[in-house]
């Protein structure tokens, strides 16, 4: 009778603790999740796909999609849970601002400065971020569901998620991951375009090699820019501050120590973070929902649009520049900010018709000049919509 | 002179003491008023009088404390707003109740006034007992109704019903988001896509033009210190010039001969010191060899 009892309360006990684990809490939207991690840390160790962003959010879409019985401060969606305190620094945009206090201490805008008109062309590529504000909105999203979809034509993972984060939260997982797949994709999305729209001869449009940039140039940059950037658009300041503060401590040479921290161990310490938990966020039940996939086909679209106006800039510019002065439209692509893949793509085009002709340190001036474009843009989208 | 005058004059412009006092008490209102308080908010003796709501409009805390509230301009200190009470620090875009019960002794938020359906004046003084901060001449009012500002903080004044003291007054107007109001003006999107554009790109126009003129800039002040720099150069080179014969009569002789003489490079240093090697078993190759190899061992070993 006592054994009896024993094993009623043994079978209880283990009927009551297989109910807690994974396996009795599985669904197949877990299982989706798991394979679209998996596949995730495939491509970042086995192709190299950005590896230091895929890896962590990869690995933490796994992460977020272990099953377990709610209720015990487990998931990052759960208060007081440890995920839930990580995961406070991207709804509350801390993180991203960090990302571009480093982005800031490692960028040379020398680029940039020494042919000051390549910053038009980093404007142009916005056009991406707006053509699909209006997609989004035509497909039903509300307008600052439709601002936070757009940014993934910035390209720029940290704005993605800080303007997310501020106008539609409940879609940051699925936004940031398709910002961050994109952006990882650059070298397989940008080249069909760029061919399309471009001729033979335009494509081995040799460029002036740059002037050399003097350190006062290089110290001012920083300074003038946030000054003119955050005046005409105040809502871009936690972005556009962190990013010319960075480079301030880069460009002053004085502080070497604060710039190092700030390209090293602070950024990988935010990378990780925010990877981890941002993929996390992607849990079955809020990522796997008709919304993501749109969001997924909106995202190629604004990089379509964000390539394609840029690359056309470049070429409506060149109608108003001397022979000789012509910019090569190969580097239009990299008004998108995805920094530096975006650049090293139009190298990469460049040199494939014309191995001489060296295109990186021209197409990195529209690049830094997209990662300052898609923060203003994130500003006044913040301003109007939130 | 007059250049730094204007630059001062635009600056004292463009920062306004308005804008200035923004953070202060400047950013006070009366937001609500009730005269007749017959079943409506008590305070915490449980009386029922006239009440003021004062709000703070701004993104900081504001100290309300040494203002004074009056109900007569004439009296503009009539009721002193006591220091030292956390009841005067307000927080941003928050409240503070005011009783205009006539009972000091009830604590720093009761007035030595009393509002009526009669008297129906109240100003808001700055502690300079001059500057109005804000004022109102409240219609005649029902029993338990107020005259507030819908939404705070705004000109429009309004009769409520709903009385809402220490908090806001818009609690029952509808919120819009400001995303759907943009959308009633542009539900396509195109208008925030060329506006936003525009801005994007004036934005980086203007850091385009400020760099081109600060890159011609420096160039020039490149070129002019690459000649100034050229300058003594030129100086030197005369003065070249009139070095004399015996000079580069030396100086060809020393080529000839580092022309003509052959010699091996030499490894060791020539010095007039003196120079001791000094024994040592330690260096001795002698004492550092076990065996002495000699060939003929080694055959003899073999054979």
């Amino acid at each position: 009778m006592e054994n009896t009892g024993f094993f009623s309360f043994l079978l209880d006990n283990l009927s009551q603790f297989y109910s807690y684990t994974g396996f009795a809490n599985f669904t197949l939207g877990h299982g989706i999740m798991i394979a679209i991690g998996l596949i995730f840390i495939y491509l970042a160790i086995a192709k190299e796909y950005e590896p230091m962003l895929l890896v962590p959010i990869g690995f933490g879409i796994i992460v977020g999609n272990i099953p377990f019985m709610p209720g015990y401060q487990l998931g990052v969606y759960e208060d007081g849970s440890v995920m839930n305190y990580l995961y406070f620094g991207v709804l509350k945009g801390v993180y991203p601002p960090l990302i571009f206090l480093g982005i800031g201490a490692m960028t040379d805008f020398s680029a940039l400065i020494s042919n000051p008109k390549l910053m038009l062309i980093g404007a142009a590529a916005q056009f991406g971020i707006f053509g699909a504000y209006i997609a989004a909105l035509f497909f039903g999203f509300s307008p600052e569901e439709a601002g936070a979809i757009g940014i993934i034509g910035g390209a720029d993972g940290p704005t993605a998620i800080f303007l997310s984060s501020r106008l539609a939260p409940e879609l940051m997982g699925a936004i940031a991951i398709s910002a961050y797949s994109y952006m990882a994709l650059v070298p397989v999305i940008q080249p069909p375009i760029m061919k399309l729209l471009t001729s033979k001869k335009e494509r081995v449009i040799r460029m002036k090699a740059p002037r050399q940039v003097t350190k006062l140039e290089k110290i001012l940059f920083p300074i003038v820019g946030l000054l003119l950037t955050t005046f005409i658009v105040p809502s871009g300041l936690p972005l556009l501050g962190m990013l010319f503060f960075g480079n301030l401590l880069k460009e002053s040479t004085v502080t070497k120590r604060l710039a190092d921290t700030a390209k090293g161990p602070l950024i990988d310490i935010v990378t990780i973070l925010i990877g981890l938990t941002v993929g996390a966020s992607t849990q079955a039940t809020t990522f796997l929902t008709p919304k993501s996939i749109f969001i997924f086909i909106l995202g190629a679209t604004s990089f379509v649009v964000a390539t394609t106006t840029g690359v056309l800039f470049v070429k409506f510019l060149n109608l108003f520049l001397k022979e000789g002065r012509k910019i090569n439209p190969l580097i239009g692509n990299a008004g998108v900010s995805a920094v530096p893949d975006s650049a090293r793509v139009s190298q990469v085009v460049g040199l494939e018709y014309d191995k001489t002709n060296y295109l990186l340190m021209h197409a990195m001036g529209p690049n830094v000049a997209g990662v300052i474009g898609s923060a203003v843009a994130a500003g006044i989208l913040l301003s109007f919509l939130s | 002179m007059k250049r730094y005058l204007f630059g001062i004059a635009l600056i004292v412009a463009i920062i306004r003491p308005g804008v200035l006092q923004s953070q202060s008490i400047s950013d006070l209102r009366i937001n609500e008023v009730m005269l007749v308080n017959q079943s409506n908010y008590m305070d915490n003796y449980g009386n029922r009088s006239a009440w003021i709501e004062i709000m703070n409009l701004g993104y900081n805390k504001v100290n309300i404390a040494n203002c004074y509230l009056t109900d007569n301009l004439n009296e503009p200190k009539k009721y002193r707003i006591p220091s030292g009470d956390p009841l005067t620090l307000i927080p941003l875009r928050q409240f503070v109740v005011f009783f205009a019960d006539g009972i000091t002794q009830h604590g720093a938020s009761h007035l030595n006034f009393t509002l009526d359906s009669t008297k129906r004046f109240i100003a808001l003084i700055s502690p300079d007992a001059k500057t109005i901060l804000d004022s109102i001449t409240i219609p005649a009012l029902k029993a338990n109704t107020t005259y507030c500002r819908i939404p705070d903080g705004s000109d429009n004044w309004t009769i409520s019903e709903t009385t809402t003291p220490k908090s806001t007054n818009d609690v029952f107007t509808q919120k819009v988001s400001a995303g759907e109001k943009f959308r009633n003006f542009d539900p396509t999107g195109v208008i925030m896509a060329i506006s936003a554009m525009l801005v994007v790109f004036s934005a980086l126009l203007v850091l385009y033009r400020i760099f081109r003129t600060i890159g011609k800039i420096n160039q020039r002040a490149v070129v002019r210190k690459q000649e100034k720099a050229q300058q003594p150069k030129i100086a030197k080179n005369e003065a070249e010039t009139e070095i004399s014969g015996e000079v580069f009569a030396a100086i060809s002789t020393a080529l000839y001969m580092h022309e003509t003489e052959s010699h091996d490079r030499e490894s060791e240093i020539i010095t007039i010191q003196r120079i001791s090697r000094h024994y040592s078993p330690w260096s001795s190759k002698f004492y550092g060899l076990r065996q002495i190899p000699t060939r003929t061992v080694m055959h003899q070993q073999k054979k």
